[in-house]
């Protein structure tokens, strides 16, 4: 039954399910937050606001009443920018309500719109693209729709289809969000604050437990933008429904599945028909589903319907892969060994990365693969020992696309990990950051101490099948009991150790020792040198070390 | 009697000591805490230790958060500055980082239509933390040398482009999540040994001009990046501001006092407000000096010639 007429209880509880629906997706509206700029979270802001205005009204049956004291709360509870705005969107509310005990259809109207008005007049400069707009368009569409007998409800989910409707183009009016990807944050903490009201209305209450749990944003795309007034239709949409034959009333009795089949053989393709009884299940792909639906109706009615606009799905792939392709000026290629140099060199912002390793070095073939990955003007390349120099060299050499291709001839990972720390990646000049890169792997020494694994001697040093080695570019430089004693050997015999400032290590899979023993003993011979780690999971090297 | 009362946003950073001495107003912001509890933020290590502090936010750093003052909160503090009959200058934190300078300015236009023939003047410092106290100072200092409230307004819009950072942050991940810096991904956590060197660009935001590899090397750089950009240091006093680099700091504070022999060198610490928003790894000094470039092209050719001549 449509809701006429609320009271100001029942609009308290409207809001308190707001809040709920809102405090479900909490998360999700901060993960979107990029506009204005990020000073706290939008959607943690926007809970915290509304909750402090409903904690600081009391329950009163007069619908101003409580407005007055909610708006009065969030005015002073309101956090941020968006928590700002909110309060002065119920600001707007309660100044059109102040002498309405019960609310009805007209006055929610316009209370709707002196809450927008109210609200741009409160920002200095409003920014069109984000809750204000929303808000604006919602009412502003549909305020000539709404007559005295309209419910409640009905206005509510006219107003809030409008505001799904604008927050969907927001992307289009401020580029920060196209940029980022994203719908605005603070338009869909209000949309989902309305949602819950409406659901209150509909008998579905969100407890506070559950909302924590509910992700009611799964419907909610935030790449919904990739669909627009341009856009080129070509997919056209994916349906899917049960519908019921009915044996009654003026439908056609003569139902002849062969034949249905034929006729939704024209409006479409990947079909699939089944009956069972009186149900029929179909999905098809389609540009004409009103001609599926008013085919269908000749024979029944719906038990369920889905439509999907395959369009949109298709546009958010393209988007998604071209996102992090035109981010980027410049991109690295780097050769790696072991899960935990990937995530490091991952988290370094490196693009594509080839697995590598002493016994496994990459083929020309994988540098090539690698580099069609990139799609940036400049590739940066960063192999780990020389025989992947010269495959990159060669790979280089055949690569037939437009990128240009910079081999930075680092010769091992510790280099190609200082190289990427030195990085500025936020710079959009290619020339200088590529000198930071470069100036990265000077002067890096790197050690790798691993188990001999035959006799061999070299630089005054016998060592035999077994023992504990530190070797600096396959030379072995230092040998000992166990790997402690052996890489402190290797420490020992540098000339310039002690103007060695940092160390960081890698501890690789076949090693025993904990760093806390290993650090601990480097400390306490060079008490000033500072010394990290990290988990580098790499094959042969217990631990890869690099020092400047 | 004061000609005009100096208020400032929680961003500034003051210590009460500094509060007293310059006779400045504060007005704190919001911190929420992983726990849930919100509470109000004033530069104190009230709510908890410097150390315990900085060790919870590199535990939990999503779970803290910040927001500035409100509109309403603004006003209700204007309001009883006008009401004694005080005009009011209000610094708030860089518009490019927080939306506090709007809210000011929506309350201050409410409250003068209160009070007329009362004026508050809002200024946008461009700067957070040490730069936006720092410059706070200036303006007492303006005020104590007799100028009237709208010629130190008109001192800070022509100046608030010349206030200096230099200095480095461990751990870019708080500044890059906090949409301080624009590449979205490749800062995560500290890095082995690399210093990267944060200035601040012309929205005030801060901005990695490049990266450094050492310690020694990076005091160096940060020297030489000073000598170019600064002005008249004899006569300034310049701020060193650590969240939890304390013997750094004070190396740095003996480097600065023996290159450029300025009035005072003294060490800050970063309240929570703001350590919130930079995380545990700053170590800077804040200075005045020349007008920062629009693209920061001026101040990264600076910065990579000083790598160049130290590395040399």
């Amino acid at each position: 039954m449509s809701t006429r007429r609320i009271n100001g209880i029942q609009l308290e509880k409207m809001i308190r399910n707001g809040l709920a629906n809102l405090e479900a997706s909490e998360t999700e509206v901060n993960r979107l937050n990029v506009f204005p700029v990020a000073d706290g979270d939008t959607g943690t802001n926007m809970c915290l606001t509304l909750a402090n205005g409903l904690n600081s009204s009391k329950s009163h049956k007069e619908a101003c009443h409580f407005l007055k004291e909610l708006s009065e709360g969030m005015l002073l509870g309101a956090r941020g920018n968006s928590g700002v705005i909110l309060s002065q969107l119920f600001r707007g509310m309660w100044l059109e309500l102040s002498r309405h005990p019960i609310i009805g259809p007209g006055e929610m109207r316009n209370c709707l719109i002196r809450a927008y008005r109210v609200a741009y007049e409160a920002v200095v400069t409003p920014v069109e693209g984000t809750i204000l707009t929303v808000a604006r368009e919602g009412i502003e569409h549909i305020r000539s729709q709404i007559r005295h007998n309209t419910g409640i409800d009905t206005l509510l989910s006219m107003y809030i289809a409008e505001m799904r409707k604008t927050l969907a183009y927001t992307p289009e009016m401020l580029d920060v969000l196209k940029e980022s990807g994203v719908i605005d944050s603070g338009a869909l903490g209000y949309i989902l604050i309305c949602e819950g009201m409406l659901k209150y209305l509909y008998g579905d209450v969100i407890s506070q437990d559950t909302a924590r749990y509910e992700r009611s944003l799964a419907t909610v795309n935030p790449m919904t933008a990739v669909f627009d007034e341009n856009s080129v239709f070509e997919d056209g949409y994916c349906m899917e429904y049960v519908l019921q034959l009915m044996a009654t009333g003026s439908y056609n009795q003569r139902f002849h599945l062969p034949s249905y089949i034929d006729d939704l053989r024209i409006y479409g393709n990947s079909l699939v028909v089944i009956q069972e009884g009186m149900k029929i299940k179909v999905h098809i792909h389609t540009k004409k589903p009103a001609k599926v639906i008013s085919l269908s109706q000749e024979f029944g009615e719906f038990i369920n319907f889905k439509l999907e606009n395959m369009q949109l799905q298709h546009n958010e792939h393209a988007q998604a892969v071209s996102l992090t392709k035109s981010q980027q000026l410049l991109s690295t290629v780097a050769v790696v060994n072991g899960a935990g140099m990937r995530q490091c060199f991952e988290n370094l912002g490196c693009a594509v990365l080839i697995e590598g390793g002493t016994t496994m070095n990459p083929s020309a073939e994988d540098f090539l693969e690698a580099f069609k990955k990139c799609g940036s003007q400049t590739i940066a390349v960063l192999p780990d020992n020389a025989n992947a120099i010269l495959a990159a060299e060669q790979a280089a050499k055949l690569f037939n696309g437009s990128a240009r291709i910079e081999i930075l001839y680092s010769r091992s990972m510790v280099e190609g990990y200082f190289a990427l720390a030195m990085d500025v990646a936020d710079s959009t000049d290619t020339e200088y950051r590529l000198r930071q890169m470069k100036s990265g792997i000077k002067d890096v020494l790197t050690m790798g101490q691993t188990v001999a694994t035959r006799d061999c001697s070299g630089q005054g040093i016998m060592c035999s099948c077994g023992d504990n080695i530190v070797v600096i570019r396959d030379e072995v430089i230092a040998k000992g009991d166990n790997a402690v004693s052996a890489i402190i050997a290797a420490f020992d015999c540098l000339p310039d150790m002690n103007e060695k400032e940092s160390c960081i290590l890698f501890k690789g899979n076949e090693t025993d020792l904990s760093e806390e023993e290993l650090i601990e003993a480097i400390n306490e011979k060079w008490p000033l040198l500072e010394v990290t780690c990290e988990n580098g999971g790499q094959q042969l090297y217990g631990w890869l070390i690099g020092l400047t | 009697m004061k000609s005009f009362v100096i208020m400032a946003d929680a961003s500034c950073d003051l210590t009460e000591e500094l509060l007293k001495k310059y006779d400045i107003q504060l007005i704190p912001g919001h911190i929420r805490l992983p726990d849930k509890t919100e509470h109000l933020s004033y530069p104190t290590w009230d709510l908890f230790t410097r150390e315990q502090f900085y060790t919870d936010l590199k535990k939990h750093p999503n779970e803290f958060s910040t927001s500035p003052a409100n509109v309403e909160e603004f006003s209700r503090a204007f309001e009883e500055v006008l009401k004694n009959g005080k005009d009011l200058l209000l610094l708030t934190i860089s518009s490019g980082i927080s939306g506090a300078f709007g809210f000011a300015t929506t309350a201050a236009k409410q409250v003068m239509e209160k009070y007329p023939g009362r004026k508050i003047c809002v200024v946008d410092s461009l700067r957070f933390g040490p730069g936006h106290g720092l410059m706070t100072i200036h303006a007492a200092q303006l005020r104590n040398d007799g100028k009237d409230l709208l010629s130190v307004e008109t001192y800070l819009n022509e100046n608030k482009n010349r206030y200096h950072q230099a200095g480095w942050l461990d751990d870019l991940s708080f500044v890059a999540k906090k949409g301080r810096i624009t590449h979205p991904k490749a800062f995560l956590g500290m890095l082995a040994g690399v210093k990267p060197i944060g200035e601040f660009d012309y929205n005030g935001l801060t901005t990695v001009l490049g990266k450094v590899k050492g310690t020694k090397t990076t005091y160096s750089v940060l020297m030489r990046y000073i000598e170019e950009t600064i002005e008249n240091p004899e006569e300034q006093t310049i701020y060193i501001a650590q969240t939890n680099r304390l013997p750094q700091a004070e190396e740095y504070k003996k480097m600065i006092e023996q290159r450029f022999s300025p009035k005072e060198v003294v060490i800050h610490d970063v309240h929570p407000l703001c350590g919130v928003n930079v995380g545990p790894g700053l170590m800077a000094a804040y200075y005045v000096g020349k007008p920062i470039s629009s693209d920061l092209s001026v101040e990264r050719g600076i910065f990579e010639k000083a790598v160049a001549e130290v590395n040399s």
